[in-house]
This record gives structure tokens, C-alpha cells and sequence, in this order.
């Protein structure tokens, strides 16, 4: 079932045809879990996707990896549900693009008796297994706790954010404010209310102009890759890279390359691997019949240039995609 | 008879989509559980297609359509918070999105503004407007019997499909008959085919124009409380590009956007075929990609068989 996947154009028809075959053993000894990422296009998503892999094979599961046709978008996601629902699989793993929207289609789901898992992003829903992710809003304290040590807890701050109604970044946001306000008065925010958008175009624009609006910045804080990325590339063109503290979100290679140029400062890192597996797994183990807790936090820590060959962030940025998505 | 004629390919594509997926899929696709799905799929695409045929038909083009519906869901969602009924929640979506339509059809019919340009300018306005009342956050709304009319498992389903599906259904046959039977219809057929020569033969041309951009914004507006509906909450960032798949259903339905071609019936097929290539597709376990591929593809061979058989008379 997976092998005809790199096939070419004219593939598509054998492929087609060969998911066919595979399917057949739905109803048999093989679970068939679908596992839906609520974009595939970021490399967050591709750890989540090995972690998914890796879980699978641990637990002895067939999994579905499918995602909405447009990152990001919740009616697309919802049909992604539906339609995993239609196709009557065993269980369901998901990172819900809203803590709303899914809540309808996931509740269908569990009505035909599939149970749902949630992972990476909370949902306000009780009919979950289990929700598996990082504490969102720890991770916000961490990154504030990062740059006011960087900035000796004073100087002019800035967080750029995410896009409108993204549930998981929104809790970054929130806890890095509070905790500023709590902690560091020494740090004065002077812009928290601008959003970059869903993708790295539009986040690299709006720091192109939050950079030009303020020529005076000491520490930045920006919550996700997207943001991350696009400021740091807005930082780059504008030769202030380097001038900045800025603590960001998530490990690319172009991120890491930031930090060890010294344009990046500190990246609170998530393990995305982790809950692609433990959600896996603790749909395979519920399916077994096991209890499962209702919250598993997978922890974040800040990779600085000092920490980078620690073996705990080792495992987290070098991740080699090839060994599960072949 | 020509018309029934330009309907045959779509009908046949249709077919075929749902013909190939009974056979690749079987244990999923061709169930009355999936057939569920994918009408409740189809409630938001194929309203904004009743209103963007008349649009189309009478030569133009409404590019705002996505963002008034997620500006119309909006308001449907800050309705219900207000406390008022889910009824008037709807017609408050409605009369929103017939508002920002009739601002539309006011800057085309009366300033002499492209539909092009004039849509464009409707298309940031409206999805900024969502965002200034939301605050940029999607906005929760009381329960209510709204998300029931679009929901798989209906407690009101009829011939066990959602309401929502009869509602579009009974829509785009009384719109079809609109477009037919009545002097409005024949107008924005007339417009459509030669403006100049409309406006010789009398007709009203810029209240025609108005009116059909109103109208169009009125369904896009029924279709932001759909999508309300299969959301549950007020989304501001909602149905971004659904405006392309909407003038995509048309034309694979027959539609000609140099105007006075096309029809209910086909932007129907087309709002289906789409919906049912995707459904069937995520069923097969397609990529992605595929799907886009075989979107675009379909599009241009839809018109291209249409110019094909024009040049054959």
C-alpha cells in the first residue's frame, strides 16, 4: 500500500487500483488507524508523521496518513474526518486545526464507533481518549523565561503571532505575555498584536514591516516555525540579524543554522516525533482495551547554541525522515 | 435541447467519478453513509453557485464570494450570541452577505467599475470586516438547531439526507426557474449575451445588474450560515479561495464567463463532481496533490470540450 506512492503521473491508476487491494482486511485482524496532521507541508509535520510510523510499528497497527488538502484549513480538515469515517477505520488520530470546529465531526466519528485520540493542538471536547501534546502555554513561560535571560530582564520586546484562531500558538502567546508581566516588568512589550498569517510569505512580510515600524527592539518572541523563519529571514535582509535577541519556536535546518550564526538565540523545542508515536500508541493500546490517561504532556525545553550537541536535543533536531517515510 | 446537450459531458463526468470510486473503493464509497457526507460537503459550494450562475450568466464575475461568506457565518454566530433565534441568525447571515452583494452590484451597475476590480475590492473589505468584529478570533455561539441542517447524522433528514442538501436542491430548481420563466431571468440572459443590445431592446440594465449582484451576495450570505453550520463556531479566516471553486463548478457545469451561457442544473453537476472527485479521492487514499491536478485539469477540459463543440455548431 505504500510502496506506489513515488511512483510517477502515470502511477496514479496502479495506485490506485493497489489501495484498493490493501484495503481488503479492513474489517479483519489488521486496525487501520488514520492518523490526520492538520497540514503536511511544514517539517513539524513530518516528525509527527515518523513518530506515526514508528508507533505503528511498536503497536503492530496499520495507520492512514492523510491530511486537509489546504493547511490550516478547518472545513477541509472536517472532510478529512468524514471521509476517514466513511472509509470505517479502527480508530482515529488527530491534531484538530480548531478546538471548536472539529468538535462536530470527531463526535460523529466516535457515534459510529471510532474512538479519537488528540494530539499537538487541545480541543474542547470530553468525548477524547486521550490528548497527547506539548503544554502549550508551559511553552510560552519557557520562551519568556529564555529571552528575559537573554535581555537581563530588561529592554523593548516585540511577539509577532501566528495566524488568527490557531488554538496552539494562541496559548504560546498568552503565556509568554503573562509571564512577562508577572516576572520581567523590566521588559516592555511594545507590539503583540500583529498577526503573520498561515504561511512563511506572509509571516516574512509582516516582520519585514514590524521591523521597519520599530527601529528600537531589544528581544523578539515569535511562537511557531512559520514565524519564526519568516522573522528571522526579515531580520536577514534588513541586516539586523544578530542585533535582536530572538527566541523562537520549533528546529528546521535553517533555524538551526540561525542559532549557530548567533541570529537565533534560543528555540523552545517541542518533540512532534513523540506524539505521533504515544498517540499511536495509546489508540492501539485503548483499542486493546487499556485505560488511557486523559493528558500526556510531551514537554518542551530551549535549544541554545550551547546546548545544541546535548544528547536530549540531539534526538530532537536530527531527525532523519528517511527511516520511517520512505 | 442544445441546452440539455451542453449538460451531457458534465452529467457523464459525474458518472464516471462516482461509477470509478464504486469500483475502487467499494466497501466505502457507494454506501448511503458516505452519499451522507458528501451532500453536507456540497451545501456551501453548490448555494454560491445558484447565485455566481446569474453572475456569470449576465457576463460577470464575483471574486468577494469567499470572504462574504465567512463574513456572513460571522454574523450568523454573533446573532445567535445576541440571543436571537436560529431563524433570524440565518436571516442575518443572509441580508449580510445581500448587503455587501448589493455594494458590489451598486459599484458595477452605477460607477462603472469592472466586476472584476469591483469584487476584488468587496473580497478585502469583507474578510477585513470579519476579522475587525471577530477580533481576528473565531467567535463561539450558543448551541442551536443551525449545525442540525448540515449535520451527517440529522435528526431532521429527509429519505435519510441532511436538510441542508433539500434545501439547496429546492433552491437551485426555483432558481432555475427563475432564470427561465421570468422577465429578471430573461434579462440577465439578454445582458449576458450583448449588453448593447439589451440595453436597445430595453432593458433595465444597471437595476438588472444590481440586482443580480444582491442576489448573488444573498446566497453567498445562506451559504455563510451553512458553513457556520458544519463549523459550529463564527470563522473569520474561513473559505479563503472558496470563491474558485465556486466559479469552478459553475464552469465545469457549462458556464461561459464571456457571459449568457450556462445553468442551474449544470453548477449543480459541477458543485458534485468536485465534491465527489475529493471524497473519493481521500477514500482511495490519493495524494493530495492529485486531486488539485486532476481539479485544474478538469476545468480546462470542460471548456475546452464546450469551445469544441460551439466550432461544430
Amino acid at each position: 500500500m505504500r510502496s506506489p506512492r513515488k511512483a510517477g503521473a502515470l502511477a496514479m491508476f496502479a495506485l490506485l487500483l493497489a489501495s484498493c487491494g490493501g484495503k481488503a482486511d479492513a474489517n479483519g485482524d489488521a486496525l487501520l488507524i488514520a492518523v490526520i496532521p492538520k497540514g503536511t507541508t511544514h517539517e513539524f509535520w513530518k516528525s509527527i508523521h515518523s513518530g506515526a510510523v514508528q508507533g505503528s510499528r511498536d503497536a503492530g497497527v496499520a495507520i492512514y496518513w492523510k491530511g486537509p488538502s489546504k493547511d490550516d484549513d478547518r472545513d477541509a480538515q472536517i472532510r478529512v474526518v468524514e471521509d476517514a469515517i466513511s472509509r470505517g477505520v479502527d480508530g482515529i488520530v488527530i491534531a484538530p486545526s480548531d478546538n471548536r470546529a472539529l468538535v462536530r465531526p470527531l463526535e460523529e466519528a466516535v457515534k459510529e464507533g471510532i474512538p479519537v485520540v488528540v494530539i499537538d493542538s487541545p480541543i474542547d471536547w470530553e468525548g477524547k481518549v486521550s490528548y497527547i501534546g506539548t503544554d502549550n502555554y508551559q511553552g510560552g513561560v519557557v520562551g519568556a523565561r529564555a529571552l528575559a535571560a537573554l535581555l537581563d530582564g530588561k529592554g523593548k520586546v516585540l511577539m509577532m503571532r501566528y495566524f488568527e484562531g490557531s488554538g496552539s500558538t494562541m496559548q504560546r502567546e498568552i503565556g509568554f505575555l503573562e509571564t512577562v508581566a508577572k516576572e520581567f516588568p523590566g521588559l516592555d512589550v511594545i507590539s503583540a498584536n500583529q498577526y503573520g498569517g498561515s504561511t512563511t510569505e506572509s509571516c516574512y512580510a509582516t516582520a519585514e514591516n514590524l521591523l521597519n515600524a520599530y527601529p528600537q527592539i531589544d528581544g523578539i518572541f515569535v511562537a511557531c516555525e512559520p514565524t519564526t523563519f519568516g522573522m528571522l529571514r526579515a531580520l536577514q535582509d534588513s541586516g539586523r540579524a544578530g542585533t535582536i535577541k530572538v527566541v523562537g519556536f520549533d528546529a528546521t535546518d535553517k533555524l538551526l543554522e540561525g542559532l549557530r550564526t548567533g541570529q537565533l538565540h534560543g528555540l523552545v523545542l517541542q518533540n512532534p516525533f513523540k506524539m505521533g508515536q504515544m498517540g499511536v500508541q495509546a489508540m492501539a493500546d485503548h483499542l486493546a482495551g487499556h485505560p488511557q490517561p486523559k493528558l500526556v504532556d510531551t514537554g518542551t525545553v530551549v535549544a541554545t547554541k550551547d546546548n545544541l550537541e546535548s544528547p536530549e536535543i540531539r534526538d530532537l533536531i536530527h531527525l532523519d525522515f528517511d527511516r520511517w517515510l520512505k | 435541447m442544445n441546452r440539455l446537450r451542453a449538460l451531457l459531458a458534465p452529467f457523464l463526468g459525474l458518472l464516471f467519478v462516482v461509477l470509478l470510486f464504486s469500483v475502487l473503493a467499494p466497501e466505502s464509497f457507494p454506501t448511503l453513509y458516505n452519499f451522507r457526507t458528501v451532500s453536507t460537503q456540497t451545501v456551501v459550494v453548490g448555494l454560491g453557485a445558484i447565485g455566481m450562475s446569474f453572475v456569470i450568466m449576465s457576463g460577470g464575475i464575483d471574486l468577494s464570494v469567499g470572504s462574504v461568506i465567512a463574513l456572513s457565518s460571522v454574523a450568523a454566530a454573533a446573532a445567535l450570541n445576541a440571543g436571537w433565534s436560529a431563524a433570524a441568525a440565518i436571516l442575518a447571515a443572509i441580508l449580510t452577505g445581500a448587503i455587501c452583494g448589493l455594494v458590489n452590484g451598486l459599484l458595477i451597475a452605477r460607477l462603472r467599475i469592472m466586476p472584476f476590480i469591483a469584487t476584488l475590492g468587496m473580497m478585502g473589505i469583507a474578510r477585513g470586516t470579519a476579522k475587525r468584529i471577530t477580533g481576528g478570533q473565531k467567535i463561539d455561539a450558543p448551541a442551536s438547531w443551525l449545525p442540525d441542517l448540515v449535520s451527517k447524522s440529522s435528526a431532521d433528514a429527509w429519505l435519510g439526507l441532511p436538510p441542508g442538501l433539500w434545501i439547496l436542491l429546492a433552491l437551485a430548481a426555483l432558481m432555475a426557474g427563475v432564470l427561465r420563466r421570468t422577465p429578471f431571468g430573461l434579462h440577465v440572459v439578454a445582458i449576458g449575451s450583448n449588453e448593447a443590445t439589451a440595453r436597445l431592446c430595453g432593458v433595465n440594465v444597471p437595476g438588472t445588474l444590481t440586482r443580480v449582484y444582491a442576489l448573488n451576495g444573498a446566497f453567498a450570505g445562506l451559504a455563510g450560515a451553512m458553513l457556520f453550520g458544519r463549523l459550529s463556531v463564527g470563522e473569520p479566516t474561513a473559505a479563503v479561495g472558496l470563491e474558485l471553486d465556486i466559479i469552478a463548478a459553475c464552469v465545469i457545469g457549462g458556464a461561459s464567463l464571456s457571459g449568457g451561457e450556462g445553468g442551474m442544473l449544470g453548477a449543480m453537476i459541477g458543485a458534485f463532481l468536485m465534491a465527489f472527485l475529493a471524497n473519493g479521492m481521500n477514500l482511495a487514499q490519493v495524494e493530495n496533490y492529485w486531486q488539485e491536478i486532476l481539479i485544474g485539469a478538469i476545468i480546462v477540459a470542460a471548456v475546452a470540450l464546450d469551445r469544441w463543440r460551439h466550432r461544430r455548431g
